[in-house]
């Protein structure tokens, strides 16, 4: 009675990819309807959040390239030198984006075990998942470059037919680290377990870091040199800029395909579009055809934690030493530590240590938070190359917002994604956490003060060190300090609390944990809360010229009183639910 | 129906599954037995096609999982501990799409989808979100719709965890009489009671190896112990007293 009978090979067929495909669609329709559903309050402020983002980034975009544009001579060069290493950088990070993403969508995901064991061909799985991880990976950068391109566009002044052509020069283009970041995930799969993955991706982070902070080291400029050898002080400026012109990277023939058609040289447009189209077909189709079986290969040696490393005697030697010094009953090195912190009760040291413990084996959350703060730190390490160059208070005080700007705007993404998951997280251990004497509360408050902690020691680091590289005076120093410690609690607050009052319990990874109704929310408010802070702060600035003292004071006022709303609140009326939650 | 070859399987230095070799016959109703990391989920994970053996093979209604893996997965059903589904889809729509992948005739998954909703006692559940149904509905859904197809061997993993009793003996009566029909059964469990009521035959594996193997009685010989089923496993799967051999 049983089998292959049942399938009936005159039934109308639909290929697993059209199945899954129509599966996911009806899915993610049914997840927007509900969030819809849910708060159409919510649902009109990411629209409206989404809808300023586009036209901030547009005008600022938009004001830079005519700034930078109108020197006299030399404002093309620059523009189109900008947009080449935009483009680069933009590269990169889709690059290590759909890493990431594929690693998870492929190997960490249970949907990939449960098609591994139906009748589908592993080529089936991966060509939906490939197309699945491009699509989550690349949709950030859409956004990030759509104002870009419109304000390039406007700029330069050119016809209609610029952006449709853009769109389709666009989508050519993300094929291509989309289809480096899975071959990449495959690799890293197959051949290394967690730790090794750690290790490496520590090892190279630094390495990437440092050599970020070398290249990018400008040279220094004198005075006379700015007056009469313009041309070769813009040329040794642009010399470190020119990788993003190195002729096989993908981003430079988006760019001067773009460029080109902005300047009329459309059939150098063409040329750059079919290099792209050319590229596009010849790698999607090896890995469209190709990869089904590394990636089962990989898929089964995720699971029996294979690893590179399993060859390396010297390595297996050190574990085993590692795990020998580990089952020893005593304190580990983390637990020693935080002896010393004597005035914390125990049981809130054990949730300290459990916390740091599970952070730094999950290398998603580390990777990203190094990854981030690490491109901001070279970045301010080499501020102080060009700060001789900056006589002008306005652009020393400039400088100082934007990085107060950039420095909280990254501890925002990193507060909803880490801190605003780590209750419902928590919700799942509650048998033992919540029923503990510790109680909720305190859970909450430590790790409230462990992500405030960690948080602030990092943002309030890079800020002093941004202003010391300004030649900033003390006053102003402990000024942008105070105020970037004050926006690290508001942040963390406003995570926590809302991460309580949103809580997910039936989600196991923290990434869907965010992308909800309350994770949105937290970076909505969070990045209306950068934006609005800023703002106020910088039209309070008491180093502009001519201040009146009543700006100052009621700027201030509004900061705090912002900020005190936005971490305070949350929090509170968080902690004030934990004790009716009933889960 | 279920042939293993030799099969091994090591996770860096640590073997855990150990040469077994194992045949199931069409229409057996097979439980396997275990302490924990025994090696049993990681025997199935290979049947399953979801791992690959470090050697050996797994043959699968006649076909080698490893080398003509779409022909075996025609064949099979699998059901892990903790099935996947689709939460925003319902349990009609989730079998649908079941029937769909094995390329079943919508008239025949609509038919089939019937009989087995109506078996397991899932129709006031057929049009609800699968994200808000227990844990032991959606164990019901992920079988139903793993039997769907008809398999000719099915494998479970924990079958019972999260069923309330009445559904425990209907998920044991519809596995008992699809094996009746034809059906081989693999099932692996940690509670004997299960393997002692429904198997026909039962394996006791241990640190990879399968230690005994045979109907309940052939086991008690094997142990030299009478009575409960519980006895024999334990006398199987004792570990050796480390004082002892050290002395």
């Amino acid at each position: 009675m049983p089998s292959s009978e049942s399938i009936d090979p005159a039934c109308p067929e639909k290929s697993a990819f059209a199945l899954l495909a129509g599966v996911h669609l009806k899915q993610n329709w049914r997840r927007f309807a509900s969030v819809l559903k849910q708060s159409k309050l919510l649902s009109i402020t990411v629209l409206t959040f989404i809808a300023g983002y586009c036209w901030l980034s547009f005008a600022l975009f938009y004001r830079a390239m005519r700034f930078v544009g109108s020197f006299p001579g030399l404002g093309d060069l620059l523009v189109e030198r900008m947009i080449f290493i935009l483009f680069a950088f933009l590269f990169a990070l889709l690059l290590i984006s759909n890493m990431v993403i594929s690693y998870s969508n492929l190997f960490r995901n249970k949907e990939t075990s449960f098609l591994h064991s139906l009748p589908i061909s592993p080529n089936s799985i991966f060509q939906w998942k490939f197309l699945e991880s491009t699509l989550v990976a690349s949709w950030a950068f859409l956004f990030l470059i759509a104002p870009l391109l419109a304000a390039f566009g406007i700029v330069e002044r050119v016809d209609w037919t610029f952006y449709p052509l853009t769109v389709v020069m666009i989508l050519l283009f993300v094929i291509l680290p989309a289809i480096a970041g899975a071959w990449s995930a495959i690799g890293l799969a197959r051949f290394m377990d967690r730790r090794f993955f750690q290790y490496t991706t520590l090892g190279l982070a630094i390495l990437t870091l440092l050599t970020l902070a070398f290249w990018l080291k400008p040279d220094v400029v004198t005075d006379d040199m700015l007056e009469t050898r313009v041309m070769l002080v813009l040329d040794r400026l642009l010399k470190n800029t020119q990788f993003s012109q190195f002729a096989f990277l993908p981003s430079y023939w988006l760019a001067s395909g773009v460029i080109s058609w902005s300047e009329g040289a459309y059939s150098a447009t063409f040329f750059f579009m079919l290099v792209l189209l050319s590229y596009g077909l010849f790698w999607g189709r090896i890995t469209s055809t190709m990869a089904g079986m590394p990636f089962y290969e990989a898929a089964s040696a995720v699971q029996s934690r294979g690893s590179l490393t399993s060859s390396w005697k010297w390595w297996q030697r050190w574990q085993e030493k590692k795990a020998k010094r580990l089952n020893q009953w005593g304190p580990g090195l983390l637990e020693r530590f935080c002896s010393i912190l004597f005035w914390i009760p125990s049981d809130s040291r054990a949730v300290l240590v459990k916390d740091v413990r599970v952070f730094w084996r999950d290398t998603t959350q580390w990777g990203q938070s190094l990854l981030l703060f690490g491109l901001l730190a070279a970045y301010i390490i080499n501020l102080k190359n060009f700060s001789s160059q900056l006589n002008n208070p306005f652009w020393i005080h400039l400088i100082s917002y934007m990085n107060l700007g950039a420095c909280s705007l990254n501890l925002a993404t990193l507060t909803t994604r880490f801190v605003f998951p780590q209750f419902s997280l928590e919700g799942k251990r509650l048998w033992i956490v919540g029923m503990a004497p510790l109680g909720l509360n305190k859970v909450i408050s430590i790790k409230y003060t462990l992500a405030c902690l960690v948080s602030m020691g990092i943002t309030g680091t890079l800020i002093f060190t941004s202003c010391r590289m300004l030649k900033m005076p003390a006053p102003q120093i402990a000024y942008f300090t105070l105020v970037i410690a004050f926006m690290t609690l508001t942040l963390n607050g406003l995570a926590m609390g809302l991460g309580v009052i949103y809580p997910n319990f039936k989600e196991d990874n923290p990434s869907k944990i965010v992308s909800g109704f309350g994770g949105t929310f937290c970076l909505v408010l969070s990045f209306l809360y950068i934006v609005g802070g800023i703002s106020l702060l910088a039209l309070a600035s008491p180093w502009r010229d001519h201040q009146q003292i009543w700006i100052i004071a009621s700027g201030w006022t509004c900061f705090a009183v912002l900020s005190l709303v936005l971490g305070y609140l949350p929090y509170h009326i968080g902690v004030r639910r934990l004790r009716h939650l009933e889960i | 129906m279920i042939e293993l070859k030799d099969l091994v399987k090591k996770f860096g230095d640590l073997t855990a599954v150990n040469g077994i070799n194992l045949s199931v016959p069409k229409g057996e109703f097979f439980a396997v037995l275990g302490p924990n990391a025994a090696g049993k989920t990681t025997t199935i994970k290979m049947i399953a096609g979801l791992i690959k053996p470090t050697a050996g093979s797994v043959i699968v209604a006649g076909y080698n999982i490893q080398s003509e893996p779409l022909q075996a997965r025609k064949r099979l059903a699998y059901v892990p501990d903790f099935p996947f589904l689709y939460e925003k889809l319902t349990p009609l729509e989730f079998m649908q799409f079941t029937g769909q992948l094995f390329k079943i005739a919508p008239d025949r998954v609509r038919s089939e989808s019937s009989i087995l909703t109506k078996r397991f006692h899932l129709e006031p559940f057929l049009n609800k979100s699968i994200e808000g149904l227990s844990h032991g509905t959606r164990q019901r859904v992920a079988i139903a719709s793993a039997l769907l197809h008809d398999p000719e061997v099915f494998v479970i993993d924990e079958p019972m965890v999260g069923l309330d009793p009445q559904h425990a003996r209907i998920v044991k009566d519809i596995l008992k009489e699809r094996s009746k029909e034809g059906m081989t059964v693999f099932l692996s469990t940690h509670q004997l009671s299960v393997a002692e009521e429904m198997a026909d035959r039962i394996g006791i594996i241990h640190q990879g190896k399968v230690v005994a193997i045979g109907t309940i009685d052939e086991l008690k010989k094997q142990s030299g112990q009478d009575g409960a089923l519980e006895r024999s496993f334990l006398q199987l799967t004792a570990e050796p007293d480390k004082t002892t051999n050290q002395s």
